[in-house]
């Protein structure tokens, strides 16, 4: 964890970030996330895995800027992150469309939002749409599509506001198993067309190792970042990887590291 | 894709076939559950079974309401009470709705005008009636009052309740686009409401139409109310009930007119029940 990256190719770099709040029943004062410190390189695929309470998505939060770190600060393309900004794009676990807009008019909704609605970005979005795989769908109401397709609504409008840095807030936990492994191949393929760097939550291990050029495990209680694992299965990878080898040690190895970090929270009986 | 489109069209258009056939066949049995009614009735009537005099019949129902169209009194008396209604309830709805947004928008707003909705809400309007007459006359603008009065509370809690029942889902995803508070209310909030709202002016119609022959019922000079209480008086009982169908027919017509609005507003939901 250590700041070993080249300066000019650091896209997001966190410096002993803290997020306290107050647990509002309690009053007492939790700290969800502990110095978090960690550089993330232009056009990498990050993801980060943890058990269940172990910060990840209060650091979502916090990287989009709904929620201001207590300690500490995130760059992002060497600006300080203070509030939402235009830099930045989330797809969520819930697909979150407006149910009176078309597939187009919601893919267009983050850009609407940013006031930077033109015909140039139209023209962009049908190409997101496209990208996605829902050309000929544009018109449709979100509660004609299937699961899996909102969903790649959700990530045409994320594309579509063109962030520097798009987040994924566990975009696949809702769908159905074979919809979800589909759809990682598909983001891998996406990912891939757009170079955009991508901070991906899941809390999955298989799904982090089939995406990720690196995987953060988080540790709870406070949570932080236990240790950082590199993915050295060559791209472009199709389903195939998941049964190789490779891909099965790295899944049991980080899932060894969350076991030894869960049963220190006494979460895991032995 | 293109040859699935067209099949998913073709099966698409055979269901809502289906449907029509389905809806055709209930409108026959309405139809005819109606008529039978008014056979019974006419019937029942003739025969002297009930009272003639109390129930009158269909047909003595017709005869009165041929006679009565042609009297320049009775559309007086409908040009009146529409005056009342319309008036009144474009009042409930110009004020209703946006005291309803706004306090369940804000917290401090509802803080201030919620006491006076609650307490209102369960007080039985008409119970006010011979307030308003002292204040307002026996004229129209006093059945006005209570048609705002009667209207108003359906249609400013439904716009409450809309707001209140908002998607946070919406909200998160719209404040990480950087959407300021006018943005959310405007593309999330107020679309939200429509449903809502339609309910409520739904409900509040038949409020309204209650609060205008109930005001004219109790002190007026013309209306359909009036003249209701008028023949009475003289015990023309079929002149009553064409006096009450205008009223039934009225709201008829209006429930199906927001039904036509509701159908445009919504077409991006679900169809029930299929």
């Amino acid at each position: 964890m250590a700041i070993t990256e080249s300066i000019q190719n650091v896209k997001l770099s966190t410096r002993f970030l803290n997020v306290t709040y107050v647990n509002n029943k309690t009053g007492a004062e939790v700290t969800a996330l502990e110095n978090i410190n960690f550089d993330i390189k232009d056009g990498e695929f990050i993801c980060i895995v943890g058990p269940s309470g172990c910060g990840k998505t209060t650091f979502l939060n916090t990287v989009v800027g709904l929620l201001k770190p207590s300690k500490g600060e995130i760059l992002l393309d060497q600006k300080k992150i203070d509030g939402p900004g235009n830099d930045r794009a989330m797809v969520f676990q819930n697909p979150s469309l407006l149910p009176w807009k078309t597939v187009l008019d919601n893919v267009l909704y983050g850009v609407e939002l940013q006031k930077l609605l033109s015909e140039d970005k139209k023209q962009e979005a049908k190409e997101f749409i496209e990208m996605v795989g829902l050309k000929g769908y544009e018109n449709h109401y979100p509660h004609e599509l299937s699961g899996g397709m909102q969903q790649r609504v959700n990530l045409a409008r994320a594309l579509t506001v063109n962030p520097s840095l798009l987040l994924l807030d566990e975009p696949f936990s809702a769908l159905d198993a074979q919809t979800r492994e589909f759809m990682q191949g598909e983001l891998l393929r996406i990912w891939s067309e757009t170079k955009k760097t991508s901070l991906f939550i899941t809390h999955q291990i298989d799904e982090a190792v089939f995406l990720a050029d690196r995987v953060f495990v988080f540790g709870a209680r406070p949570g932080r970042v236990v240790d950082v694992i590199n993915v050295t299965i060559p791209r472009p990878r199709d389903l195939h990887v998941k049964r190789s080898p490779e891909f099965i040690n790295l899944v049991d190895h980080i899932w060894s590291i969350i076991e030894k970090e869960s049963s220190k929270q006494g979460f895991v009986n032995k | 894709m293109t040859q699935g489109n067209i099949q998913f069209a073709q099966s698409e258009s055979k269901i809502k076939k289906k449907k029509l056939k389905k809806q055709n066949k209930s409108l026959v049995i309405s139809f005819v559950s109606v008529l039978m009614f008014l056979l019974l009735w006419e019937i029942a009537s003739q025969n002297e079974w009930v009272n003639p005099l109390f129930v009158s019949s269909p047909i003595k129902i017709a005869q009165a309401a041929v006679v009565m169209i042609q009297e320049v009194s009775f559309w007086e008396n409908m040009k009146v009470s529409g005056y009342e209604f319309v008036v009144g309830f474009a009042l409930a709805i110009v004020i209703g709705i946006p005291i309803g947004v706004f306090s369940g928008w804000n917290t401090n707003f509802n803080a201030v005008v919620n006491p006076f909705i609650s307490g209102l809400y369960v007080t039985p309007k008409v119970a006010l009636l011979p307030v308003i007459v002292i204040v307002f006359g026996i004229g129209p603008v006093s059945k006005i009052v209570i048609v705002f009065l009667m209207a108003f509370f359906p249609i400013v809690m439904s716009a409450q309740k809309a707001m209140l029942t908002l998607d946070q889902n919406l909200i998160k995803a719209a404040r990480t686009f950087n959407a300021n508070e006018y943005q959310i209310f405007k593309t999330i909030a107020l679309p939200s409401t429509v449903p809502f709202l339609l309910n409520g002016i739904r409900l509040g119609i038949g409020q309204g139409l209650i609060a205008v022959v109930v005001g004219e019922l109790f002190a007026s000079t013309a209306g359909i109310g009036y003249q209701l209480t008028s023949n009475g008086q003289n015990l023309q009982t079929d002149r009553m009930f064409v006096g009450i169908l205008v009223i039934t027919i009225t709201g008829l017509i209006l429930t199906l007119l927001l039904g036509v609005i509701e159908k445009r507003f919504s077409s991006w939901k679900p169809d029930i029940g299929s």
